[in-house]
């Protein structure tokens, strides 16, 4: 069953003469347990879609359902209800509240969510510790490097146990080695702990942890591709051994 | 060459005779099913690096029964030629690229659907990507770290291809309409000839070509 | 620890300059009400320890509702009424001492500067009071004449022995007093008490045959025998008696509760100021926030989450604030209470106790003080919850949004202005007032939309004088980027500089009106004047002899007198001043504001009075109606012919009477204040010496030429008036820490911005100068604002105070002056510390900085 569904998805900025379409009639699915990597050039609507789909955002047209429940027409509290237990975020910045350590910051939607400040703490360092940030717990977000800063973000983005996460360009800011390292931490939580991750990225590299990727053109789907192909793992195998003279 | 300057290295380390350098050099590139060479191969380099004077034979009495080997080591003017090679840059070579071939044929044959065809690569190169990336991290970095530099080098390598195709996406729209340029027959002498395109709205892109 | 609480304690932790700025503001607005409200309070409760200095057996005090005296046959009224032990009747006084009377020493500070002269029965008086006299001396006797009882203290300060004599004043000048008993010393402070015989005070306040207090003492201390008791005195008397405590000294009330309401304006004033600093702080640190919060709602923080945090932020400083300034408020009192004494005591004679605090004004404060920080956190906070998650993401939607409701707060604003301009067309001092403050937060609203092209002009002027620099132009620039943080500091300037500005105006009118007043009022010769102007209850006037014998010193013209005695209508007090119709105008004179000179000749024909703006303003009434006032023999009507004030009395509830009917109605005939007029052609000096030697027999008046006492009084008026303009000195300074607080934010918001203009080439002083140009275009436009809100703000409480005197608004140019000053100099004082703090970023720190 697919964990998320859009219908004509669509989402247009401004009106008249000036209007923009960023997303035209965009139909997607995305099963659980799936990591879906949104690929596109800049201005394709890639992060407008993961907007919607979040509801941080409304659609001008179509909608959006999350584990069959339609999120378009959801009040703004009980929108907010639903980002808080069933939708975890990552972003490009981090975005770590600056006067909150680690283990605070990682435990903020759960503590949003009224439950006991120590029980959320040891929830978030759980997950801190997971990602090997066991003895940083206490450290304040600018004593962190920008891979353990996003890394925390991952682990705020899971304490609440959410069964989709979406993350928006998500290492856009880190070098190469960081940025590995968190997509290879994404994929790991598709695989390991079983939630749906959705991310958008123009890093190639980065795309290629995902199992499926979507392109987005113009505000349209213009191709999918399944990253599992028989074989490729050999051919890629012998490849390598090409380096002799 | 880097067979010549691997045993050149291999030697710096300790001297060796013929059939451990095999084994060393194997183990340096991850193993022989990444680069099998043949042990003639090791001896006849070392034949040639003995002429040159980088490296000196001595011999060895086997222990107990075994017969006496020819034990090699690096010469003084060995270790200049290793430093030299160590200071030099490498200009690596990945030009030879049927897709390129392919993307070319059909611009000018005006088979195929150009856009497919280069979605097609691309999809083909992502899970190319995927598959090299899933079994790099399958390596264990302290035991395998040539396995897992070679597949760095991949990964890299198809990105790099990945983005070229980006733009060779949009540059083959930007040609869009306008003819191709025609074969030319190449006379004697550089050539000096720079054709430039210009798309309308003039000044907005404008692509040189040599 | 609550998430709200966490996160609004670690960000003002975070951001220490900016919490005590802000902080600052809330510390100095609560200091200065709660500060003043003790120095009031302190003012009132000495008054009462020095009138009310009386009874210890005593359980019950009966006085009339007027306050003045009554016949001593009241007193039997009591007889026979079960659960009375005893009653003591007598006729007590406050009696204001002239200086160095007691002491005769005018290098020496008075000691002593009130007297209570108590009138008693010896029997009746020590059956309820235990008077120990010491050994050898007895108590009073009945038929004593000239004998006094007084106390340890009090012999010392006269410097006399047992079966001396002491001079006490009294109607008919000085009486001298035997002491023939001497208690011990007093230990709690307060007025000393001469004991002298009934009769004995009665001929010495001219009441003969009269009483105004009866004390009894009760047989049970049984609460509700008691109370039937009280029950029984009060329908023995009727209702035209108080049972219970003494009702004299509310003039003094009504004089201090006005001056309290001036000092709590100011605090109001200052808080309001504070309240914009937080606001102002607040919208910045919801800017900058903009993407935290935006991530908490991305993570499910409710709108009202967000909210709860702004508040729990206000309420943290609020609360802080609140207890600093209480700290620092007390301080402040107990140290102007010190100050204070010795002025005071030139005016009103009192001696200050320790500063009083009440629970109810600690929490006052705190609630007024916390009110504040969080009411000014309201609007920044609702802008919060507004924020959306996308904000996280795209921080810059945010400028939109202020530019919209800039929109609609000019259209508030413009309503706003509109409406004050017409509560200033009604004419109706309470909605003038509140005009008053509609047009200051209406000027603050339309500020933005105006805003663009002031600065746009003083910009230009800048970028002239910094035209080398190339930095003018960048000012500008940074100030029309933000025009709603800029109006914002500009206003706070502006609000500093219109309440300078208006203060100035209105002393300046005030002044102007008061040498006119002043010359019309008090301009005769000569004036007898006795030591608490306006205070009249306390004073000890004197009989007819003293003005019979100035009268008959030759060339001597009209003589007019104040009497007085105190009255009450539905319970507020009235100070009754009984004048001579046909005299008082030929000597001195009313300001009339409804009716005219005619209304003297009513005074003289029936029951009629004239009444000051005070009383109109306290008591609902008009021209025209007839109230009917308390007196001690029942109440009468009396018709208000005209509303006229003169200066001694206007912020006393005053009506004027005729002394005929003050004597009739009253029992009243003692001159409080004389008034002197010369013969046409008869110089100062030809009588100077005879009027003085009259003078000398009645020293409780001091005697003054006119002229000399109008220059005494402008240099008490202008003591008071640098006295407020220290006041505004205190608002201004909220005004700088806003400036100071805005420009240091804004160069912390810039500091990425700073720091490219350093790495393109950008030198240290050149920084410098940017940011200093940019404070003084701030005060400049904040200034512009100040002096045009000011004008007009000053014209209003012109207006507002023509209630009480009728006056004309004149141009501050001294005000409008110093506003200047004030602002440029603050404007630059105000950058200093943020330019340089601009100047030392470093170049590769600045640019980092998210």
């Amino acid at each position: 069953m697919s964990l998320i569904q859009t219908e004509n998805l669509t989402k247009t900025y401004g009106s008249g003469e000036t209007a923009v379409t960023a997303l035209d009639h965009v139909g997607i699915q995305v099963k659980e347990g799936e990591f879906v990597a949104v690929m596109g050039p800049s201005g394709c609507g890639k992060s407008t879609l993961l907007h919607l789909l979040g509801g941080l955002d409304r659609p001008s047209e179509g909608g959006v359902s999350i584990d069959g429940t339609a999120i378009a027409d959801m009040k703004d509290d009980d929108l907010t209800k639903l980002r808080r237990k069933r939708i975890g975020f990552v972003f490009q910045f981090y975005n770590l509240i600056p006067v909150l350590t680690a283990v605070e910051n990682a435990a903020l939607p759960v503590t949003l969510d009224g439950v006991k400040p120590a029980e959320a703490k040891n929830r978030a360092a759980e997950w801190l510790t997971r990602f090997g940030l066991g003895d940083r717990l206490a450290s304040r977000p600018d004593q962190l490097s920008g891979g353990q800063q996003q890394r925390v973000a991952v682990a705020r983005a899971l304490v609440s146990e959410p069964a989709l996460i979406l993350a928006d360009e998500p290492t856009g800011n880190l070098d190469t080695r960081s940025g590995d390292e968190i997509a290879s931490l994404l994929r790991q939580v598709t695989k390991e702990y079983g939630r749906t991750v959705v991310m958008v990225t123009h890093d190639p590299r980065i795309a290629a942890y995902a199992d499926r990727i979507i392109f987005l053109k113009d505000g349209k789907v213009v191709d999918e591709t399944q990253l599992d192909r028989k074989g490729a793992a050999e051919k890629i195998a012998n490849k390598i051994k090409e380096i002799g003279d | 060459m880097s067979v010549r300057f691997a045993i050149l290295g291999l030697l710096a380390q300790k001297p060796r005779h013929g059939y451990e350098l095999r084994a060393a050099f194997e183990a340096v590139v991850g193993g022989d099913a990444n680069w099998a060479v043949k042990p003639a191969q090791i001896y006849t380099t070392l034949e040639r690096l003995e002429e040159a004077g980088l490296v000196e034979r001595s011999s060895d009495l086997g222990e107990g029964d075994e017969p006496s080997r020819r034990v090699y080591a690096i010469t003084s003017s060995g270790y200049a030629a290793l430093k030299e090679w160590f200071a030099q840059g490498v200009t690596p070579d990945h030009q030879r690229d049927e897709f390129f071939v392919k993307l070319m044929t059909a611009l000018v044959s005006g088979e195929g659907r150009l856009d497919r065809i280069i979605q097609t690569q691309r999809a083909h190169l992502f899970q190319d990507l995927h598959a090299a990336t899933s079994l790099r991290d399958s390596y264990n970095p302290r035991k395998e770290l040539a396995q897992i530099l070679l597949l760095d080098k991949a990964v890299m390598h198809l990105e790099a291809d990945l983005r070229w195709l980006d733009i060779a996406e949009m540059r083959v729209e930007e040609v869009k309409g306008q003819p191709l340029p025609e074969p030319e027959i190449r006379r004697r002498g550089r050539p000096h000839k720079v054709i430039t395109d210009s798309v309308d709205p003039p000044g907005k892109t404008v692509i040189h070509r040599k | 620890m609550n998430l709200q609480l966490t996160l609004a304690w670690r960000y003002l932790n975070g951001r220490r300059l900016r919490t005590f700025l802000t902080t600052l503001a809330v510390v100095f607005g609560v200091m200065l009400i709660f500060g003043m409200n003790i120095i009031l309070p302190t003012m009132l409760e000495a008054f009462q320890a020095n009138i009310m200095a009386a009874g210890n057996l005593v359980d019950v005090t009966v006085t009339h509702k007027s306050g003045s005296g009554f016949p001593m046959a009241v007193a039997h009224e009591l007889d026979g009424i079960a659960g009375i032990r005893a009653a003591s009747a007598s006729l007590e006084r406050t009696v204001n001492l002239p200086a160095d009377f007691v002491d005769g020493n005018p290098s020496k500070p008075d000691g002593i500067t009130a007297l209570g002269l108590i009138g008693v029965d010896p029997e009746a008086a020590q059956s309820l009071h235990a008077y120990l006299v010491q050994v050898p001396g007895r108590f009073l006797q009945q038929g004593d004449t000239n004998a006094a009882v007084i106390s340890q203290t009090l012999a010392d300060a006269y410097g006399v022995k047992l079966g001396a004599m002491i001079k006490v004043p009294s109607v008919s000048g000085t009486e001298t007093l035997t002491v023939v008993g001497i208690l011990p010393p007093r230990t709690l402070p307060g007025n000393e008490e001469v004991l002298v015989t009934l009769s004995q005070a009665q001929t010495m306040t001219g009441q003969s045959g009269q009483i105004n207090t009866i004390e009894v003492a009760l047989t049970t201390t049984d609460e509700t025998l008691r109370n039937q008791t009280v029950t029984s005195i009060e329908s023995a008397l009727g209702n035209e008696y108080q049972v219970g405590a003494l009702q004299s000294g509310s003039e003094m009330f009504a004089s201090i509760k006005m001056g309290q309401a001036a000092f709590n304006m100011f605090g109001v004033l200052a808080l309001f100021m504070g309240g914009f600093i937080i606001f102002n702080t607040f919208r910045t640190v919801v800017a900058e926030r903009r993407r935290d919060i935006g991530m908490l709602r991305a993570l499910g923080a409710k709108r009202g989450t967000i909210t709860g945090m702004i508040l729990v932020e206000g309420l943290l400083q609020g609360l802080i604030g609140s207890g600093v300034g209480l700290l620092l408020g007390y301080l402040f009192a107990a140290g102007i209470v010190r100050l204070m004494q010795q002025p005071l005591s030139a005016f009103i004679r009192l001696t200050l106790g320790r500063p009083v605090v009440s629970p109810t004004l600690v929490i006052n404060s705190i609630l007024i003080g916390v009110g504040i920080t969080v009411l000014a956190g309201l609007i920044p906070a609702s802008t919060a919850s507004k924020i959306t998650p996308m904000d996280a993401l795209r921080p810059s939607v945010a400028e939109v949004e202020y530019k919209r409701r800039a929109g609609a707060g000019f259209i508030a604003g413009l309503v706003m202005i509109g409406l004050a301009l017409l509560a200033l067309a009604s004419g109706n001092m309470s909605l003038i007032s509140v005009g008053g403050l509609l047009f200051l937060l209406g000027l603050i609203l339309v500020a933005p939309v105006l805003l663009r092209p002031i600065v746009f002009v003083f910009g230009r002027l800048t970028a002239l004088v910094y035209a080398r620099q190339g930095t003018g132009d960048l000012a500008q620039g940074n100030l029309t980027r933000q025009p709603s943080r800029v109006t914002i500091t500009a206003s706070a300037t502006m609000i500093g500089l219109a309440i300078v500005v208006a203060l100035g105006g209105m002393s300046t009118s005030l002044n102007g009106m008061m040498s006119r007043v002043l010359h019309k009022s008090l301009g005769s010769d000569y004036l007898f004047i006795p030591p608490s102007v306006s205070i009249w209850n306390s004073d000890m006037g004197a009989g007819s002899g003293f003005t019979d014998r100035l009268k008959a010193i030759p060339g001597i013209g009209d003589i007019s007198t104040l009497r007085f005695a105190a009255s009450t209508f539905n319970g507020q007090a009235i100070s009754l001043l009984g004048i001579n119709p046909v005299t008082y105008p030929k000597v001195g004179g009313l300001d009339f504001k409804q009716g005219d000179e005619s209304a003297y000749t009513a005074l003289a024909n029936g029951r009629n009075m004239i009444v000051n703006g005070a009383f109109l303003m306290s008591i609902p009434v008009k021209v025209g109606d007839s109230i009917e006032l308390a007196t001690p023999n029942g109440p009468q009507t009396y018709t208000i012919v005209a509303n006229a004030s003169d200066l001694l009395n206007a912020k006393v509830v005053t009506a004027f009477i005729s002394q005929a009917n003050l004597a009739a109605d009253f029992g009243r005939t003692d001159d409080l204040f004389i008034q002197m007029n010369l013969k046409p052609g008869v110089t100062l000096d030809s009588v100077d010496a005879q009027i003085k030697a009259v003078a000398a027999d009645y020293p409780q008046f001091t005697v003054i030429a006119g002229k000399a006492y109008i220059d005494q009084m402008m240099q008490l008026l202008s003591a008071v008036f640098i006295g407020m303009y220290f006041m505004l000195a205190f608002l201004a300074f909220p005004s700088l820490i806003a400036m100071l607080n805005t420009l240091a934010i804004n160069v912390l918001e810039r500091t990425r911005e700073i720091g490219m203009i350093r790495a393109v080439g950008g030198t240290r002083k050149q920084i410098r100068r940017m940011v200093v140009a940019e404070a003084l275009l701030l005060a400049s436009v904040g200034t512009a604002f100040g002096i045009f809100s000011g004008m007009y703000l000053g014209y209003v409480i012109v207006k507002a105070l023509g209630v009480l005197f009728p006056m004309e608004y004149s141009f501050p140019l001294a005000g409008v002056l110093a506003g200047i000053a004030i602002g440029l100099l603050f404007g630059a004082l105000a950058a200093v510390i943020p330019a340089r703090q601009a100047a030392r970023l470093q170049v590769v720190e600045a640019l980092r900085y998210e």
